[in-house]
């Protein structure tokens, strides 16, 4: 069993210190690259806050590797610019590339080195002096459960192993920013599980994560904002936010047996509501104020002779969300 | 919050990259038998042909063309004047050897990390690429120009045990003691951005060392005019050719340099 991390749980870290009375660290003004005829990030501008987990979702293609490279100045932006942490991109790159930890989309380990050789190859070249270096290792080996297989060839490592490695040299020099492409994509769900709470430890830390993901029900879990991407910002807000936006606020009333037409008329009549049907067994009811209205619902049931069985909130998945998102800014 | 990140020194740089290099370069067995094997092949050659000479003397109109070609040993006795001519033009060959071990170690150095995607993550350090560069060179010379030393004492001593005074007169001339210190780490070198150039455009192994075995033209070249007398290498040819190394390696070093940039290495290598 793979050793777990001592980390708050999601609604913990949910509950952290509120985005509006943080810092910026991290903000992009007209962030644009081209390789040659091909616009790979049109004027991107984007600020995220200090210790959030934002978000990065875009279908394939869109862009997000390549703003992730522009971001830890790996490559170089055809205009605009970006600041992080009070760097500027294009001035203070080698700074800026310090400041950072960047998971790559392959984890690009040195096969024939063993883990703590290619933590300890990196924490050198991060300049992180031999006492320093050696400790890290060892906690970080420690956190992704890879401490007692630290004199193994990489090479001998699974697919998971391998990310849980690429994890921890990333956030070897304890980064104030993280950028994770794809972190649990191919990992087993307990290997998956690792890493999330890993993103989560980092933001109880203090500490930013940049969050490239198609995994939807991951950036639901763990992202404070959401960025729908493609070559451009589409839209940035925080999943429940959106949800709200996109869905309203939709109340599920199970009526027993099966409900008749009858009760959703008497739903219809009911005031606040602006939608209601009928769907598997259940009414379905949009309404602007859920927390007034829905006793209302629930009385106005009963007195009309409806055995009510469950009341609770439907929210509408990430998944709906993206798609809808998409669609609409699909030409 | 604390940021642990800081400068690395270049010193702690090179030497880092150095040890990882070497590391994985010994465990990959067909890297270490590609760059043992050329060395190894020329010194049994030259100790074989050194000793062989003794056995068979050569024909009376042979050794007048030896004493035309080379007056050093005009005068001795067969036998000691086809050893000390045999064993001084294999030293031209032991110049072949700076030129292909450290271009294999080069290009595996690159192409390597290419395969296994390993330049991603090294690029996103705050390490320059031009101290990356320095490393990657230095990392691939320092084994070349290691072995070439090697099997040039390996020769010098078999040639005292098996070859006679004109044979050992003939390796240490003070023109090829001079010809191992000088010469050889300027070819390796040559070599070896040579190699970094060539794979910072190819992808697969032996294209790159097919492309990079051009290399050793010109040394064979010199080796047939040195044989055929075409070429002298008296102490202004010599002087000459190392000053021509000496700009062909600035050369090539600041043309894999142009080649070795971070978003080229990121965005154009396939």
């Amino acid at each position: 069993m793979m050793s777990r991390l001592r980390t708050p749980t999601a609604s913990r870290a949910r509950s952290g210190p509120r985005l509006d009375d943080v810092g910026v660290v991290l903000r992009t003004d007209g962030l644009t690259k081209r390789f040659g005829r091909v616009l790979a990030v049109d004027r991107l501008d984007i600020e995220v806050r200090e210790g959030e987990v934002f978000g990065f979702l875009g279908p394939n293609g869109a862009g997000k590797t390549t703003t992730l490279r522009l971001l830890c100045a790996l490559v170089a932006p055809t205009s605009g610019t970006a600041e992080l942490a009070g760097l500027r991109l294009g001035r203070d790159d080698a700074r800026i590339r310090g400041m950072v930890g960047i998971l790559t989309e392959h984890p690009g380990l040195y096969e024939r080195l063993t883990a703590a050789e290619n933590l300890r190859f990196f924490a050198a070249l991060y300049g992180l002096d031999t006492a320093t270096a050696s400790a890290q290792v060892e906690r970080f080996l420690r956190l992704m459960g890879l401490w007692e297989q630290r004199g193994d060839a990489v090479a001998t490592f699974s697919r998971g192993m391998k990310q849980k490695m690429a994890i921890a040299r990333a956030a070897l020099h304890e980064p104030r920013i993280m950028f994770l492409d794809e972190p649990t994509t191919g990992l087993d769900p307990d290997a998956a599980r690792t890493v999330r709470e890993f993103i989560l430890a980092l933001r109880a830390e203090g500490r930013t994560v940049f969050l490239c993901t198609h995994n939807l029900d991951e950036a639901d879990r763990l992202c404070d904002r959401i960025a729908f991407f493609k070559r451009r910002v589409i839209r940035i807000a925080a999943p429940d936010e959106l949800r709200a936006e996109l869905y309203g606020r939709t109340t599920e009333i199970r009526v027993m047996p099966a409900p008749l037409p009858v009760h959703l008329e008497r739903v219809l009549g009911t005031p606040g509501v602006s939608e209601a049907w009928l769907e598997n067994g259940s009414i379905l009811v949009r309404t602007a104020d859920p927390l007034h209205t829905n006793p209302a619902l629930v009385r106005t049931l009963v007195e009309g002779g409806a055995e009510v069985a469950f009341v609770s909130e439907r929210r509408a998945s990430l998944e709906d969300v993206y798609l809808r998102i998409v669609e609409e800014t699909t030409p | 919050m604390t940021v642990l990140a800081g400068r690395a020194s270049r010193q702690t740089i090179v030497g880092t990259v150095c040890v990882r290099e070497w590391r994985e370069a010994i465990g990959n067995k067909l890297l270490v038998g590609m760059t043992l094997f050329p060395p190894l092949i020329i010194l049994v050659s030259g100790i074989f042909a050194v000793a062989a000479a003794s056995l068979y003397p050569p024909s009376e109109r042979d050794l007048r063309a030896i004493y035309a070609a080379a007056p050093a040993v005009a005068g001795l006795d067969p036998k000691e004047a086809v050893q000390g001519l045999i064993a001084q033009y294999f030293l031209i060959l032991f110049m072949l050897i700076p030129t292909v071990v450290p271009l294999t170690i080069a290009i595996y150095s690159v192409i390597g990390e290419k395969a296994a995607r390993t330049l991603e993550p090294l690029l996103a350090t705050p390490v320059g690429v031009g101290e990356l560069l320095l490393a990657k060179s230095i990392a691939s010379t320092v084994p070349a120009v290691l072995v070439t030393w090697f099997a040039y004492g390996i020769y010098l001593f078999s040639v005292t045990v098996v070859g006679s005074q004109a044979a050992v007169n003939a390796v240490t001339a003070p023109r090829w003691i001079l010809a191992m210190i000088v010469m050889v780490p300027l070819l390796t070198a040559l070599s070896v951005n040579l190699g970094i150039l060539i794979s910072t455009r190819v992808n697969d192994v032996r294209v790159a060392q097919q492309i990079g075995g051009l290399v050793v033209i010109p040394v064979v070249a010199l080796g047939i005019f040195q044989v055929t007398g075409r070429v002298v290498l008296d102490n202004e040819s010599f002087f000459n050719m190392a000053i021509t190394l000496v700009a062909l390696d600035l050369l090539v070093f600041f043309a894999a340099r142009l080649a070795f940039q971070r978003e080229n290495i990121l965005s154009r290598w396939r």
